[in-house]
């Protein structure tokens, strides 16, 4: 029993940080009905961010957080200025927007390797290697932490989608974009809004994932099979959707890793992603797939 | 009064019909292919007066991708379904192919075909279930299948693992010893040059290409789209899967690492992107230019990441600016020369 209790915490723990990366992947395609396939890498900027703030300056990854936040943000206009607002007009919009970001995320990946190297990082601040005992039952303060924060910030982007104005309008677009741009809404506006603001998370997820994986630029390939299986579960643009997708299919993996070995667990997110479209393909909370 | 029979307008209509491709094909300049191959296939003759090994190894090179952005195009550009996946099917077709090779000393030049079936086989299958989605969530899932299939082979001992087997190299002089593969992708570029024409020209064709402007419409129009689909989706397999059989021989190794890395499956979708999706030619070209682009950037920037970089680049700014790809813009702005028209 407590072998079993074992594996849901930490499959819980792992499930909130695989939340918050999925969670501005959901944003995204909710609004801008992109797929970010560039989410990865990007979310691996804010680790590298993270990363050089504890290096360099001893910073806390969760002090790091904020400013890692900010610089994906801005890079987050940059690149909607740039590349995604000229495409808003493309006749096969959603399958070119995978394609450019496909593009884009082995721009970064080859950016990102050639300043900083395929070394494998981490950061260490001490609790990463802590852990906490209750019973016989241990928490590894890292993970924890990050489990804790990544919810934290999840809650916060959910009162703000909400309870704010421009979180209504945010749900509007991500409803019918025509109808709340007849009702006034900018919804270019809101596109760039919530692009910075996806990225932004992705920028959060980096820096708490400095200290729970170790991170090398051509692993984000890893990861984009990942979280595209909590997004295609959670039903695309879900974000409720995605936080519980990422809940159990970490715990489902934790099982599988226990039980079958560490490779095997990581397989349980693909075969998850084939099964979910075989059987399901608007996941849990998703509407039926635009036909396009 | 004449009285009309259905026979009647059915002939008049077939010979109306043959007399507009028999106008398309005065425009059509079939020598030029057909020198071209003529070319390559006495190429190596060079070898008579000086070291042309190098020269030898690229256009091989360009012909195997040649071979699987040609089987790419069928589903990518043809019916329009992107799969980043598609280097599984080099993987199988390499894995088959060299394993029987590693055992039975069988050339992987007579089991290409084999090995391409056996691609298709498993693409027909897979196109099954992958297919029932389409749009973002075909691509997806296309890319989950590369992850699934790294892990399989990575862990199944009896293909070796990750580390992959190592195969006999053959005993020909080393001046000669590129000339069967060079003629084996040769002669396949060509048949999946030749084949993508007649199936762009076939029924088929025009169904998948129907498919690609609107599924539901060609659906209501009769066309059988599944079946269209999942054929389509296994006869691009069954040329990549060729490719990659004898591709494992003339490396002298089959590791997990060479197959089923992303930027293999990328480099398929770029062929197809740069020359122009859809076309004959495109991918023809497209892959001349990506392997010239590969040579430049690793001669004179070296490292493996700023390759990544530069391919990514390309593709994002050839997608922003010339998404018809070169045979598509040219073609469109009715500057396409003669030469290159091969549709």
């Amino acid at each position: 029993m407590g072998e079993i209790i074992q594996i849901i915490i930490l499959g819980l723990a792992l499930g909130g940080v695989y939340a918050l990366m999925g969670s501005g992947l959901s944003l995204v395609f909710g609004v801008m009905r992109i797929v970010n396939l560039a989410h990865p890498i990007l979310i691996m900027g804010g680790s590298y961010v993270a990363y050089w703030g504890f290096r360099l300056y001893g910073m806390d990854p969760l002090v790091m957080l904020p400013v890692a936040v900010v610089i994906l943000a801005a890079t987050g206009v940059i690149l909607y200025k740039l590349v995604f607002e000229r495409e808003a007009r493309s006749a096969k919009y959603s399958e070119m927007t995978v394609l450019l970001t496909f593009a884009l995320a082995m721009v970064v990946e080859g950016g990102l390797g050639a300043a900083f190297t395929n070394t494998q990082r981490v950061t260490s601040p001490d609790y990463a290697t802590d852990a906490i005992f209750i019973g016989d039952v241990f928490i590894p303060t890292g993970q924890l932490y990050a489990g804790i924060v990544s919810l934290a910030i999840i809650s916060a982007l959910a009162l703000f989608l909400k309870y704010s104005r421009f979180g209504y309008a945010i749900r509007a677009t991500t409803q019918n974009r025509e109808a709340a741009e007849l009702l006034g809404v900018n919804v270019n506006f809101v596109g760039l809004a919530s692009f910075a603001i996806g990225l932004g998370l992705a920028g959060a997820a980096g820096s708490l994932v400095s200290f729970v994986f170790s991170f090398y630029p051509s692993k984000h390939w890893e990861w984009i099979a990942i979280l595209m299986s909590l997004v295609v579960l959670g039903g695309m643009g879900s974000i409720l959707g995605t936080v519980l997708a990422a809940l159990i299919l970490s715990v489902v993996a934790a099982f599988v890793g226990t039980y079958f070995g560490a490779t095997w667990s990581t397989l349980t997110f693909f075969v998850a992603l084939f099964v979910v479209l075989l059987v399901r393909p608007q996941g849990l909370f998703g509407e039926k797939p635009e036909l396009a | 009064m004449t009285s009309l029979d259905t026979n009647d307008v059915i002939t008049a209509r077939k010979a109306y019909y043959a007399g507009l491709a028999g106008e398309a094909d005065k425009g059509r300049v079939v020598w030029f292919p057909i020198a071209f191959l003529a070319v390559l296939l006495v190429l190596p003759a060079l070898q008579f007066t000086g070291n042309y090994n190098y020269l030898i190894h690229l256009v091989l090179f360009t012909a195997s991708y040649v071979v699987m952005a040609s089987g790419w195009n069928i589903l990518g550009g043809f019916a329009g379904y992107i799969s980043l996946g598609h280097n599984v099917f080099f993987a199988v077709g390499g894995y088959f192919a060299g394993m029987i090779f590693a055992r039975y000393g069988i050339s992987t030049i007579i089991l290409a075909p084999l090995a391409g079936l056996v691609a298709a086989a498993l693409g027909y299958v897979i196109g099954l279930i992958t297919l029932r989605v389409r749009g973002p969530s075909f691509i997806i899932s296309s890319l989950a299948l590369v992850m699934i299939f790294k892990i399989l082979f990575d862990n199944w001992d009896f293909v070796g693992g990750s580390n992959g087997l190592s195969l006999a190299a053959n005993d020909i002089p080393v001046k000669w010893a590129k000339l069967p593969y060079y003629y084996a992708f040769i002669i396949m570029a060509a048949f999946s040059v030749w084949a993508s024409y007649r199936i762009k020209h076939s029924k088929f064709g025009l169904g998948l290409r129907a498919i690609s402007k609107d599924e539901i419409k060609s659906e209501s129009a009769g066309i059988n789209t599944r079946f269209y689909k999942v054929l389509a989706f296994a006869i691009s397999a069954f040329f990549v899967g060729m490719a990659g059989a004898v591709w494992g021989e003339y490396l002298t190794y089959i590791r997990p690492n060479i197959f089923l890395i992303i930027l293999v499956s990328v480099n398929m979708v770029l062929m197809c992107i740069l020359g122009g999706k859809g076309t004959i030619a495109g991918p023809v070209i497209g892959a001349v230019l990506l392997v010239a682009f590969n040579e430049f950037f690793v001669a004179t920037l070296g490292a493996s990441e700023i390759n990544i970089f530069a391919t990514g680049m390309i593709m994002m700014l050839c997608l922003m600016f010339f998404p018809l790809g070169i045979v598509g813009t040219l073609a469109r702005l009715k500057k396409l020369p003669r030469v290159l028209n091969w549709d």
